[in-house]
């Protein structure tokens, strides 16, 4: 699968098309590893040497996605990429057996997990702004978050998704995605377990 | 969307029957049904493989090993 979408180039204001897809591999763990990670650790030293910006270290700093080889072969895993001006511009994995729903509405029926998604670190503008570089394109981690709505209505699981928020990022599913809260998950560090239903889901592809 | 293929599955009444209550029970059409059971089944087998173990926990911890073939 590849699709073009847009997304906004912070440099010039306009749209700049991006294509999405999914046929991920292991070469795109590593093009994280060779040019994202320098630059998260780089920004992540940055705010730990301001003790007021530390706590807004990213929590995913250390993920390696190429310890996820062996799942490129598992049916129930998927990888979504997006790329814009020859760059990959974010990742995300998800899943479609390891969780179902919780919601008491819908516990029990499948759903597509996100298990994982990074977008490059110049794309978020809380990192590149303690190194002094601009922030380059806005809206990745949406369009990611639409493919695995597109995902779960494909797999008929009518837009039904689950994901555990990493704190900086709750504010943004639940305000602007529009996700139920559903409670802090003791098996996973505490997250926020966010859920979707099938009316939210197509609510939030709506712009409603 | 990826391409898909076609297959017929024949299945005996009660089998028929058993895909039918769990479609409606997890609001799943019958392929997209026997599409999860794949890719646990894949999932699962992957797991043990590598030498990993599945156990199930009932209400009071207790743990017993599912021993899949």
């Amino acid at each position: 699968m590849r699709e073009a979408v847009h997304i906004l180039d912070c440099q010039t204001g306009q749209l700049a098309e991006a294509e999405i897809f999914d046929e991920i591999g292991l070469e795109h763990f590593i093009e994280t590893q060779a040019t994202w990670r320098p630059l998260v650790l780089e920004a992540a030293r940055g705010l730990a040497a301001n003790p007021q910006q530390a706590m807004l270290i990213p929590r995913h700093f250390h993920w390696d996605w190429t310890r996820k080889e062996a799942e490129l072969k598992l049916l129930a895993v998927k990888f979504f990429g997006i790329s814009c001006a020859g760059q990959l511009q974010g990742i995300m994995k998800i899943d479609t057996v390891a969780r179902s729903c919780r919601l008491p509405e819908q516990q029990g029926k499948p759903l597509v997990y996100i298990d994982y998604v990074e977008t490059a670190p110049w794309n978020i503008k809380l990192l590149m702004e303690p190194i002094g570089k601009p922030q380059r394109y806005r809206g990745v981690g949406s369009r990611l978050f639409e493919a695995a709505v597109l995902q779960s209505e494909e797999e008929g699981f009518k837009g039904r998704l689950g994901l555990h928020s990493l704190p900086g990022s709750e504010s943004f599913y639940i305000k602007e995605c529009g996700m139920t809260p559903v409670g802090r998950d003791p098996h996973k560090q505490n997250l926020l377990w966010c859920e979707f239903t099938p009316e939210q889901a197509r609510r939030y592809m709506a712009g409603e | 969307m990826n391409p898909k293929r076609t297959m017929t599955l024949n299945l005996t009444d009660q089998e028929m029957s058993v895909l039918e209550e769990l479609s409606t029970q997890k609001d799943l059409s019958k392929t997209a049904l026997l599409r999860q059971a794949l890719r646990l089944y894949q999932m699962v087998d992957s797991r043990i493989s590598r030498g990993e173990k599945l156990f199930f926990e009932d209400s009071e911890k207790q743990k017993a090993e599912l021993m899949v073939l």
